[in-house]
């Protein structure tokens, strides 16, 4: 072999060990205090063994905020996911009419995060609200609902808001993916043939594999772990309703001084989503490895 | 010539401390309002010039972030030396857990009892120590629109009946009757704080706070029977989940909402040409026999027990425990001074505090006198009462699951 | 077939101002008086009052933050870009043992949400000296991203041919140069779209700089907007102004670096 064994290993060496201070190692003592009842502040805490995981199991509150994730999920990968992509190809020319709306559509993503949330909180507002208002201008006055406060509804209404940031996350990510695909390959599809349609499904999007993967990947990732958009717009509410892991997560720790339950519940979304990307992961790389790239 | 240098040197060096020999107090704070952020400002350039050899450090935070934060400076091997927080159970906590140093130096001589009135005693101090140096208080009352009540010839309700005949006639007339914004929760634990003093006094009170009577007592049950009379005839805001405490006070100003029952800081956001059409009345009274009680949130300053400078921090705290200080900042603020000596800075203050004196008692706030997890579950189930008053039974069984968790009786 | 594109535009323009309208409300917002705030909801304002930037500004001590914002996220955006892609590149170009798991790792670090990590993380800053200090937000912004970095280059890396890699080894290049002369180059698009996304992350980052730093005077942007807003009251006009000032320098990185990754890739411009 001309290549020395240690090499990707020196390239690895000083990433590692930073991101192992920095963000395994606190990992791992989040795991550890899950095991404990420590409330976060006092020196002394005990071990309580599996009794915050007993808990949580019959907890109403938390199978509450797992469904909620459930439907974060599916919201991210079911609608951001194709959303930014078809924003993608639409907006994927230069000019300047194209820039600009490029720009316009990422602005939202550069705002501080409080004011997007508030904004759409006055968007959504029963009474004066730019959507109700909007749906009763239009005849369809019946449709307006407390968008926020009714229990039902409010998981929903949320989800909408943290799509509107996510779907341009998504484009830009696919945006970077076109650059990967080879124009001489889309061309030769074209002079033998093939419709928009089919250049688009069997040459672009096989391409665009890389870009799909981190979409896929990130949505997974972000809709388990939802937090401020929930915090700031309902804290979770009405009374729970629209509670998610991460925010719940919070809750305990912070607001009710049980750092230990709260690191349980962390422990809890840290396996679900682990298991869910390493094992599409592993699906992905079976894929690679079968290209023999 | 090598001497004559030392010495220059040395000298210079010695100036050098001596002009560094200022000792430095860090102070934690949540004021991040303009308003009483300029006062505390002002505040600590008085306490600058009165004591030279301090230069005092005011680190600010917004209100939420504060609270979270605290829980990261309290435990570490170093942290700030004074903090800004609230007194009763909330402050209470921390001193249980060692996490704060005693004042009573502060308080030397029976400072405590020249200074503030006995009722904040209890509030301030953990066993047999001070922890607590209160700086102002605010309270609570029904604020309304004058214009509205006088438009439909109507005068502030004293008795529990005249109430519910003021909402039928605000709401007959168009209005909402009471306005309220409990999307974080807490609005709604006001009412339930207030309906628990009227119907069953402060001592049944503080005996629930500390978690010594279930919330499956029938006495609870009375509280949200009255509460609902209020719930089901829609005399409540419509989706009042979805509004901050801000956002629903909008109402009032707006004139689509007639009453809010609220602390004094809602004059903070009144707009200018709002706030002489704004009263406030005592909550009515339910029951003649029970003694009339109400809430007066008492915010101040403590001492981490991990502080740098604690004999710096006691100077300081001494400084905002006097009268000086604190008739600044009341006056600036149009709150009301916990220092006795302080005068009430304007009319309504004035109106307020008589209201207070003429009280038997007083309590703090729901969570800042019970534990925080029952807080949070109790204000959670609170607000859902008001959303599905059907629900009463189960609400009353969960709240009182948690209570015997928490408690552990 | 001109009509077409004007069609085309027309949908751009409308996809787009429906995207773009609650940006429209923040403008707006950020042009009332507190008082009429909460009488108008999202409606224009009946005064304007564009004094709201240059109060923003002032008492929010804008000026001061932004460029405390600069020297956390420029460094910060530096080393991770440089660290992830040594990473990545191991990753994606050598056959070696741990290649997947040590990519799991990356990739776990991705999952946990940040409030957990908070109180280890700032016991550890104390601990090392670091905290309250541009370098401890630094260090750990670099420390942090590498999750997501190392797995989005990697990712763009793999679909480079290894014949390239190899061609250079024959002609004996050594692997530091492979990496810095041949792989990075090729991914300038991945790096480009990667760096705005990152710039823009580590900009508007507020939980970490609210844990990491406590003196005023290293507070970034997101943070010293946030004493804007009180206990009692939010004056979301002088926020939602500030807030319009502290996008600026993102939006503009974005504008600068789209062009390197937004390819003019002409669907359809063949059958034209």
């Amino acid at each position: 072999m001309r290549t020395k064994w240690w090499v990707p290993y020196a390239f690895l060496a000083l990433p590692l060990l930073a991101y192992s201070v920095w963000v395994i190692k606190p990992i791992v003592e989040t795991f550890i205090i899950s095991f404990t009842n420590w409330d976060g502040i006092s020196k002394t805490f005990e071990f309580t063994g599996w009794e915050n995981f007993k808990f949580l199991f019959q907890d109403h509150a938390f199978h509450i905020a797992l469904l909620n994730n459930v439907k974060w999920l599916l919201g991210f990968t079911a609608v951001a996911v194709p959303i930014g992509l078809a924003l993608a190809m639409l907006f994927n020319r230069q000019g300047v009419l194209a820039n600009v709306c490029k720009s316009l559509i990422y602005l939202p993503m550069t705002l501080a995060f409080v004011v997007r949330a508030q904004m759409w909180s006055w968007i959504l507002e029963p009474r004066h609200g730019v959507l109700n208002t909007f749906l009763s201008a239009i005849g369809l006055g019946a449709l307006a609902r407390p968008w926020l406060a009714d229990p039902t509804l409010v998981t929903y209404a949320l989800i909408a808001v943290a799509l509107w940031g996510q779907i341009a996350y998504a484009m830009v990510l696919f945006l970077a993916g076109m650059k990967h695909v080879p124009l001489e390959l889309v061309e030769a599809a074209s002079v033998d043939g093939a419709t928009a349609w089919q250049r688009f499904w069997y040459v672009i999007l096989p391409m665009l594999r890389p870009a799909m993967v981190i979409a896929i990947t990130i949505s997974i990732i972000d809709s388990l772990r939802a937090f401020d958009i929930v915090y700031v717009m309902t804290r979770g509410g009405p009374f729970g309703s629209s509670n998610v892991l991460a925010n719940y997560m919070y809750i305990q720790a912070f607001h009710n001084y049980r750092m230990g339950r709260g690191a349980a519940i962390a422990v809890i979304q840290f396996v679900i989503t682990f298991s869910m990307i390493s094992f599409y992961l592993r699906w992905v790389m079976r894929e690679e490895r079968g290209r023999g790239s | 010539m090598f001497r004559k240098g030392m010495l220059v040197i040395g000298a210079i060096l010695f100036l050098g401390l001596l002009g560094a020999a200022k000792e430095q107090i860090v102070v934690n704070s949540y004021m991040s309002d303009p308003a009483p952020r300029e006062a505390f400002a002002q505040l600590v350039t008085m306490f600058e010039e009165q004591f030279p050899n301090y230069d005092v450090v005011v680190n600010t935070f917004p209100h939420e972030d504060f609270k979270t934060l605290l829980r990261t400076w309290l435990p570490a091997p170093e942290g700030p030396d004074v903090l800004t927080w609230f007194a009763g159970e909330r402050m209470q906590y921390f001193a249980a857990q060692g996490l704060l140093e005693p004042l009573d130096d502060v308080f030397a001589d029976g400072g405590f009892s020249a200074l503030f009135p006995e009722a904040f005693r209890t509030v301030c101090t953990y066993g047999d120590h001070f922890y607590f140096v209160p700086q102002s208080w605010y309270w609570w009352g029904v604020w309304y629109r004058k214009s509205i009540f006088e438009e439909l010839g109507l005068t502030p309700p004293i008795t529990w009946a005249q109430f519910l005949d003021t909402c039928e006639r605000l709401k007959d007339a168009g209005y909402a009757p009471i306005t309220i914004g409990t999307k974080y929760l807490w609005t709604a634990a006001g009412w339930f704080d207030y309906l628990d003093l009227r119907v069953n006094g402060l001592d049944f009170h503080m005996d629930l706070m500390a978690g010594k009577v279930p919330y499956t007592d029938p006495r609870v049950r009375k509280v949200f029977e009255y509460w609902r009379q209020l719930v089901d005839k829609g005399y409540f805001l419509d989706n009042h989940s979805a509004y901050s405490w801000q956002e629903g006070a909008s109402f009032l100003f707006n004139k689509e909402a007639a009453m809010y029952l609220m602390g004094q800081f809602i004059m903070d956001v009144a707009p200018a040409e709002v706030k002489d059409d704004i009263g406030f009345f005592r909550f009515p009274i339910i029951d003649g026999t029970v003694g009339v009680y109400e809430e007066t949130p008492l915010d101040g300053f403590m001492m981490p027990a991990n502080a740098k400078n604690k004999e710096g921090a006691k100077v300081f705290l001494r400084f905002i425990a006097g009268q000086e200080s604190q008739q600044f900042f009341a006056e600036y603020l149009g709150r009301l001074a916990a220092n006795r000596h302080v005068p009430p800075p304007d009319p309504m203050a004035r109106e307020g505090l008589d209201m207070i004196l003429a009280s038997d008692g007083v309590a703090q706030f729901y969570d800042r006198d019970t534990n925080p997890e029952m807080a949070t579950e109790g204000m959670e189930r609170f607000v859902e009462f008001m959303m599905f008053p059907d629900r009463l039974d189960s609400i009353l069984e969960e709240l009182e699951a948690t209570r015997a968790r928490i408690f552990g009786q | 077939m001109k009509r077409w594109r004007w069609v085309r535009y027309l949908f751009w323009v409308v996809i787009t101002i429906i995207w773009v309208s609650p940006l429209l409300i923040t403008f707006f917002t950020s042009m009332k008086s507190l008082d009429e705030l909460l009488q108008t909801w999202w409606l224009p304002p009946r005064t304007w009052h564009p004094e709201n930037f240059p109060q923003a500004w002032s008492n929010g001590k804008m000026g001061r933050y932004i460029l405390n914002s600069f020297i956390i996220t420029v460094p910060s955006l530096v080393g991770t870009l440089f660290l992830s892609s040594m990473g990545a590149f191991a990753l994606s170009s050598y056959r070696f043992r741990f290649a997947v798991p040590i990519l799991l790792v990356f990739v776990a670090g991705m999952l946990v949400p940040f409030q957990m990590l908070m109180i280890p993380v700032y016991r550890f800053s104390l601990n090392v000296g670091i905290y309250d200090s541009y370098l401890g937000v630094i260090l750990f912004h670099i420390a942090f991203q590498l999750g997501f970095c190392t797995f989005f280059l990697r990712n763009f890396m793999k679909t480079l041919p290894l014949s390239l890699f190899e061609a250079a080894k024959v002609d004996g290049a050594r692997d530091f140069a492979i990496y810095w002369r041949i792989a990075l180059p090729l991914v300038k698009p991945a790096l480009a779209a990667l760096a705005t996304l990152e710039f823009t992350w580590i900009w508007n980052d507020y939980l970490w700089a609210l844990v990491l730093i406590q003196t005023d005077r290293f507070k970034p942007v997101t943070l010293g907007i946030t004493v804007l807003q009180g206990q009692w009251i939010a004056q979301w006009n002088l926020i939602a102004a500030g807030s319009l000032l502290a996008a600026a320098p993102p939006v503009l990185m974005f504008l600068l670096f789209q062009r390197y990754f937004i390819e003019g890739l002409t669907m359809g411009a063949i059958k034209e």
